[in-house]
């Protein structure tokens, strides 16, 4: 009877287990959200911590991808760019608010009256990580000039462009000599592609400094596993604040479902890039806090200005009259993450001209009806939109539309990246829905996606030409490089642009993160850099 | 049985030689330049032609192969493209062990549970037993592995905060701190052949109880679970042997999602970010590593099912029972 009796209880046990793995499916969580209590709670415990306890503990973050290279003049990919900026620095970075451009190794500067020549003084209290070639030594002019020459001689990715060569005047200054006016020069300097390297450990390692990076940061490299974990360490002579933690784990969870699991489980502390139904468990769940801040991502569908229907501008006015973006924004981000662009440039950008969201063409499909029997296209016409797999949703909802509203039969072609990008830049594609995502300078959107110089690149494909166009964009960078003169230049730029409507623009994208309670001090930016620790922000993790 | 070995062997390279091509010729099919991955958009044309050129991507495909195929003999699985030019072979002996402390404890689980619950339906035949066991089995083999991890982690870690739901554990930090990272993984990835070894063990039980000298042991007066466990089960075994080879080698298609799933570092985990990346070295490498375990895994089979019943005849080419 005994072993009749434990064989029941074995398989009853996994009945019910097998119960109520099922069960877990149709119930995501139940518990109530309760933001507004943690917030308060950690804004006293923000006034009653002391310094001394700030100190210590592991803070691990998740990413989706993982890493390949850390060489800054080789990553190509911003999650790459997250761990290069926790170790080495740059000489200038933007503000939080990415208003302005502040010192980091660069102390000061001074832009010679022709833009050609700009001129830095150097901190002197910046020493880098010691490594395999030279034990933790101070940072001189010679790894500056050093560092930006192989970023703008060797690097494939290009950004550092338009550098004649940079000398050295004295042990902590420097000057960058331009090949041509650039006022867009210091936004460059603040990539992490442009970091700073001591050159006896770049020439030491040779290939291998991808896996050694050695930088002025608050933390160095110890042990990286590829496409699993890369483990840094504080680094003490850092020359901003010390950082309070004392190990930073960037850990790769390559579905974002799990990542999400292992943040409510608390093996993560900070999760990167919450989208989705995740949304909504990260917001529900009381240990964990969503942060969100409009970033300077943009999704627009391009419109081929060179052949086919599209290149009548009358056509391209009523596939704008057509498109409900809101429709669209409500389909594709049901749980949220992105609100709607109007410009082809980012809400966050200081070159964005507000005023001029209202000379954006609305939704109005009778009106849009009547510009196609214009131009002679009454029963509407066939034509391919070109779209890659994570925004295949956005594609779809824009085939409906334009078939509702216009008899449009636009067929979806769904295509990897490598083809997408062939495809695009060739100027291939009647339509193609992509985003771009760069620097708060305006030229790194309008000169990229709008100048007919990069008709033939990703940027412009559609084949957007304009001469005036042109002209104010270069003059934009070679005129001046006061903010204030360049925005009315830009001003002008977008009020052209928006006439000729070359696009359809759709939605200005989140940048996210889920965010452990008990984690102090994090934000997240909307140029998409995650700081653990620089000289305005530390990180800590509460007990 | 040596020569048979042997001849084993040598049948395996022609295998071998052919799945190393349809790799080749998939990896340098499928759309993506791996030079333009690796560069990123912004990069040029000349740059892109130029990290081709480093990358013998711009030589003609046959060249490529050969080149390949020459290394490949001297042992050299080449250089990764995406992994600042660490050595395949390194990356995969790195991974491998991990991905075997992972698919043992399945197959243990497996085993144990699977071939428990096998016998015993098959003892307690239109039994309330029997049929919740082939019920679980069906449940068993249609899960889908991805779901089924997610299942558990949000039953064990997320809800009851009992197990780890990522990463595999530090030896150094003991013992169970290990097996603690093991164990979510491991059901996940031991429950398909978990359901297939119940199903196989009973239907094989099933056949050989009815048997003549099964009912002579029994009028002999031996005891029912001498009867079952020494006579039945040991004659049942060879349908269990076959259908061991086989679900060991799928299993290693299952560690592929189990390790991605878990982010467990394991050779399952390298090929998906591998692919990922276009990272055609490390995909072929590791492709041709899991295809060799494959057909070792089921060479060790043959000749245990030799062992085990050595009226099969193998000269003929074909296996399978008397």
């Amino acid at each position: 009877m005994g072993r009749k009796f434990r064989l029941m209880l074995f398989l009853s046990v996994m009945l019910i287990l097998t119960l109520a793995l099922a069960a877990c499916v149709g119930d995501p969580d139940d518990e109530p959200a309760s933001n507004e209590s943690h917030d308060d709670t950690s804004d006293e415990s923000n006034e009653t911590t002391s310094e001394d306890n700030k100190y210590g503990g592991v803070l691990t973050v998740a990413m989706i991808d993982s890493p390949m290279r850390l060489d800054p003049i080789d990553y190509s990919g911003v999650y790459e760019s997250h761990v290069i900026r926790s170790i080495a620095d740059t000489l200038v970075v933007y503000s939080e608010d990415l208003s302005e451009i502040e010192p980091s190794l660069a102390e000061s500067w001074t832009i010679s009256d022709d833009m050609m020549i700009y001129t830095f003084d150097l901190r002197e209290d910046a020493y880098f990580q010691p490594g395999e070639f030279q034990d933790g030594r101070q940072m001189t002019a010679e790894d500056v000039k050093f560092s930006l020459e192989r970023s703008a001689n060797d690097s494939a990715m290009n950004r550092l462009r338009g550098i004649e060569s940079v000398e050295v005047i004295d042990e902590f200054s420097i000057e960058i000599h331009l090949t041509e006016p650039n006022a867009a020069l210091m936004a460059m300097l603040t990539d992490a592609g442009n970091s700073i390297l001591p050159k006896d450990e770049v020439e030491g390692h040779g290939d291998d400094f991808g896996v050694n990076l050695v930088g002025t940061g608050p933390f160095s490299l110890e042990e990286w596993a590829t496409d699993d974990y890369i483990q840094l360490t504080r680094h003490d002579d850092y020359w901003g604040q010390t950082a309070f933690i004392d190990e930073l784990i960037w850990k790769s969870i390559s579905d974002r479902n799990m990542m999400v699991n292992a943040l409510r489980t608390g093996e993560v502390d900070i999760a990167i890039g919450i989208d989705g139904q995740n949304r909504q468990i990260v917001e529900e769940e009381e240990e964990i806090s969503l942060l969100t801040t409009p970033g300077l991502s943009i999704e627009y569908a391009a419109l081929n200005m060179d052949s086919g229907p599209t290149a009548d501008k009358k056509v391209r006015e009523a596939l704008n009259l057509a498109t409900n973006v809101d429709d669209l924004i409500e389909g594709v981000f049901q749980w949220g993450g992105a609100e709607r662009s109007y410009l082809p440039l980012p809400q966050d950008s200081w070159g964005y001209f507000e005023e001029l969201e209202v000379e954006v063409p609305g939704y109005d499909p009778e009106r849009a009806k009547v510009l196609m029997e214009e131009s002679g296209y009454p029963d509407g016409f066939e034509t391919d939109i070109y779209v890659i797999e994570s925004r295949s949703s956005h594609a779809q909802i824009l085939q409906n539309q334009l078939k509702e509203n216009l008899n449009i039969d636009a067929s979806v072609n769904v295509v990897e990246w490598g083809t997408f990008s062939e495809t695009a830049a060739s100027g291939n594609a009647p339509i193609y829905i992509m985003g771009w995502s760069w620097y708060p300078d305006p030229d790194f959107f309008l000169y990229q996606m709008l100048h007919s110089d990069q008709i033939g690149s990703l940027g412009n494909g559609y084949g957007y030409h304009n001469e005036d166009v042109d002209e104010l964009l270069s003059l934009a960078v070679s005129e001046t490089v006061d903010q204030e003169e360049r925005t009315a230049i830009y001003h002008d730029i977008l009020e052209l642009v928006v006439e000729d409507m070359p696009r359809i623009e759709l939605t200005n994208v989140e940048i996210t993160a889920g965010v452990r309670n008990n984690i102090q001090g994090f934000n997240v930016r909307a140029d998409n850099t995650f700081i653990i620790t620089n000289d305005t922000t530390n990180v800590w993790k509460e007990d | 049985m040596i020569k048979f070995i042997l001849k084993r062997f040598i049948d395996l390279i022609p295998t071998l030689l052919i799945v190393i091509t349809i790799v080749f010729v998939i990896t340098r099919i499928i759309p993506g330049d791996p030079a333009i991955v690796l560069l990123g958009p912004q990069a040029s044309v000349e740059d892109v032609n130029e990290m081709n050129q480093k990358l013998g991507l711009n030589e003609p495909i046959y060249k490529q192969y050969f080149h390949y195929i020459a290394n490949l003999l001297q042992g050299d699985l080449g250089d990764s493209i995406a992994y600042n030019n660490q050595s395949v072979a390194g990356l995969i002996l790195e991974r491998f062990p991990n991905t075997l402390i992972l698919g043992i404890s399945a197959i243990l689980i497996a085993l144990v549970v699977g071939v428990t619950a096998g016998v015993v339906a098959a003892v307690k035949q239109n039994t309330v037993i029997d049929y919740s066991v082939i019920v679980m089995s069906l449940v068993g083999v249609s899960m889908p592995v991805f779901w089924l991890g997610l299942m558990l982690v949000l039953l064990f870690s997320v809800n009851l905060g009992w197990l780890p739901s990522i990463g595999i554990g530090n030896l150094e930090d003991g013992f169970w701190n290990f097996i603690k990272y093991l164990i979510l993984p491991s059901i996940a990835l031991a429950t398909i052949p978990m359901a297939e070894f119940a199903r196989i063990t009973r239907s094989s039980m099933l056949e050989v109880v009815n048997h003549d000298y099964i009912k002579t042991a029994r009028s002999k007066g031996l005891s029912e679970l001498r009867v079952i466990c020494k006579h039945a089960f040991k004659n049942s075994l060879t349908p269990l042997l076959t259908v061991s080879g086989m679900q060991i080698s799928m299993m290693l298609g299952g560690a592929i999602l189990t390790e991605t799933i878990f982010s467990w570092p394991g050779v399952g985990r390298l090929i998906i970010d591998a692919i990922d990346k276009r990272d055609f070295m490390v995909v072929q490498g590791t492709v041709l590593f899991i295809a060799i375990v494959f057909v070792l895994v089921n060479l060790v089979v043959d000749i245990l099912y030799k062992v085990v019943n050595p009226r099969v005849n193998y000269s003929s080419g074909k296996g399978g029972g008397k």
